[in-house]
């Protein structure tokens, strides 16, 4: 059949400009990693490989990539954790059951912005409505963002309510493919719930929770807005992860060339890390069905 | 809630533990004292597993919803309160916080600025990933599958990898604190998933459609507008929705590409009022519901669509 000129026209077009605000971007920042920028109107200078080992050697270019890895293992843990949990129990039947699981998907929708001003009105520590529920227990509470772990805590707080649905949809849509006579014969041979769901139940969701503990990790990892919102990084560092590093160096110190090396190398360590898992858990194609 | 039936009907399919058919009777021969027993048991069994399968879910309710719940009633409490009543409920609501944001803060502007980004988004994203899209469906050329699995993974760099590159190049482009730099940036995170999701919807089209209109005398690109499109309505809403929120929910680029009050959206405005003044939380909350609102809306309208593009994994978060 021949190919309609105007349709062949239009696709080379469209991907061109995809190609240029996309694809451009990326090898500018690649670019500009190998260049000193000291702002953003003056000269560029060539400085080779300067960038990053100077970023190499920057205890808090590890700090941060710690900071990063412990905020998003512990969000992901809880994230998938607590998702199976509520995907379970919106799995059973029960009155208002369609009502509840869009209410439970909700949080997922709001902007960044507005999750973080909620946990920070909720939590403020004069105002808060935390401090008021507590105070009628005679309970005092310091100010979160004043201690790294409670400011870490809040950061993972936030993130697993905000970005659970995603996973507890995940995992409804993938017990719907997990066949019921697994779980009758399970039954006849005396099996309880407990062990139906390590034995059936779990590894029904494999390979579900392959991809999103792989998705929700590149998101975690790469986060920044979140973060940026609730703590700035402090106190003292606390929280500050790679891509707060990089918006610091970049927009904060105006060192352009440094913010796009620690990008880079963030980027390198996130495409190993998941060339390794997916070494470790292929994504079984044959099994997944969207 | 459209679209629901199909879904809980398939959910109901699977029978878990303590809700199939009693099957287990009591055996003959024990005494009859012993079965009314055993009945009992069982059926108190019942009802406390119904009660705990409640006491969960409204926990997953008030879990999910009380902190948006609690946002909206404190931005409705009257200010002089905010800070000394916690009450759950109360009459009447009073909106001086919201006239106290329109008054003293560009809200309007802030918001007027967000609806242009998030139209404009919208806009050129479905058409350029229709175009896209189609394209490699039904194109003949090399190289198809690295050109969906590239929209994956642009998809998952990291935002301030596109945002330091384009922040350089937007001043020596005159594009500093401009909406249009700032609608390039949108396009950028926005059109992977476009494309994505519409290539999913268009390879599971089946070609004889176009085909039929072909022979009737159509050219490949009227099938195109006159076929495929109003065919793909499903795919270019969802499309169009998370387009939408992707553009809505910006803090990112907005924070990073604009510097100007009149420039702001609605995020970056939002979040600098906490800044500028720090007790404001009667303006910070209504301005943070006000952003919530539109978006309740549309979910409550287009429920569907948003599970069917949450489970093709659409929105990064």
């Amino acid at each position: 059949m021949a190919q309609d000129w105007r349709i062949v026209t239009l696709f080379i077009g469209s991907i061109l400009v995809l190609g240029a605000i996309i694809g451009g971007p990326l090898v500018y920042a690649i670019m500009l990693s190998f260049y000193s920028a000291k702002s953003f109107v003056g000269e560029l200078q060539w400085v080779g490989l300067a960038n990053y080992a100077k970023a190499i050697q920057d205890p808090l270019f590890w700090q941060s990539f710690a900071n990063g890895l412990m905020i998003a293992l512990s969000a992901i843990f809880l994230q998938v954790v607590l998702g199976v949990g509520i995907a379970l129990v919106l799995n059973r039947r029960f009155f208002g059951q369609s009502v509840v699981r869009a209410v439970s998907i909700l949080p997922y929708f709001l902007p960044t912005v507005v999750a973080c001003l909620i946990a920070q009105w909720i939590l403020d520590p004069n105002y808060g409505l935390l401090k008021s529920l507590l105070a009628s227990f005679g309970i005092g509470i310091a100010d979160w963002s004043s201690q790294a772990f409670t400011a870490r805590g809040t950061i993972v707080l936030v993130s697993v309510w905000l970005w659970t649905p995603f996973v507890v949809t995940c995992v409804l849509a993938g017990l719907q493919t997990i066949p019921t006579q697994l779980y009758e014969a399970a039954r006849v041979d005396g099996a309880g719930p407990w062990r139906q769901f390590w034995h059936i139940t779990l590894p029904g969701l494999r390979s579900v929770l392959v991809v999103v503990i792989l998705l929700r990790g590149i998101w975690m990892f790469n986060k920044f807005d979140l973060i940026w919102l609730l703590t700035k990084g402090g106190p003292l560092n606390q929280t500050e992860t790679l891509p707060t590093l990089a918006y610091r160096k970049s927009f904060l110190e105006f060192n352009l060339g440094g913010g796009a090396a620690v990008a880079t190398i963030s980027f390198l360590i996130l495409a190993g890390v998941m060339l390794i898992y997916l070494r470790l858990f292929p994504i079984d194609d044959t099994k997944q069905e969207r | 809630m459209t679209g629901n039936a199909e879904r809980s009907s398939t959910v109901s399919d699977t029978r878990f533990p303590g809700q199939g058919p009693i099957r287990h009777q009591p055996s003959p021969q024990r005494p009859e004292g012993a079965a009314r027993e055993g009945q009992s048991r069982k059926l108190f069994k019942k009802t406390a597993a119904k009660i705990g399968l409640y006491a969960a879910v409204i926990a997953i309710c008030v879990y999910s919803f009380f902190p948006i719940y609690w946002m909206m009633i404190s931005s409705v409490r009257p200010m002089e309160r905010l800070f000394l009543d916690s009450s759950l409920v109360f009459w009447p609501p009073d909106f001086a916080s919201y006239t106290s944001l329109f008054q003293q803060t560009n809200y309007l502007v802030n918001f007027m600025n967000s609806v242009l980004m998030a139209v404009g988004t919208i806009v050129v994203s479905l058409v350029l990933s229709a175009f896209i899209a189609y394209g490699a469906t039904r194109l003949r050329f090399r190289g198809k599958t690295t050109l969906v699995a590239s929209m994956l993974f642009a998809y998952m760099f990291p935002p301030l990898m596109l945002a330091i590159p384009m922040a350089a190049a937007f001043r020596w482009a005159g594009l500093t604190d401009s909406l249009w730099g700032l609608l390039i940036a949108h396009l950028a995170i926005s059109l992977p998933l476009a494309v994505w999701l519409l290539w999913g919807f268009f390879k599971a089209m089946p070609f004889d459609l176009e085909e039929a209109a072909m022979v009737d005398g159509c050219s490949q690109f009227e099938a195109f507008v006159k076929v495929v499109l109003p065919l793909s309505a499903p795919g270019l809403i969802t499309v169009g929705i998370f387009s939408f929120l992707l553009s809505w929910a910006d803090y990112v680029f907005a924070l990073i590409l604009i510097m100007s009050d009149q420039q702001k959206t609605l995020p970056v405005a939002l979040a600098s009022l906490l800044g500028a003044h720090d007790l404001r939380w009667g303006e910070v909350l209504a301005g943070a519901s006000l952003i919530a609102l539109p978006l309740f809306v549309i979910f409550i309208f287009c429920y569907r669509y948003f599970v069917a593009g949450l489970s093709a994994g659409a929105l990064k978060g």
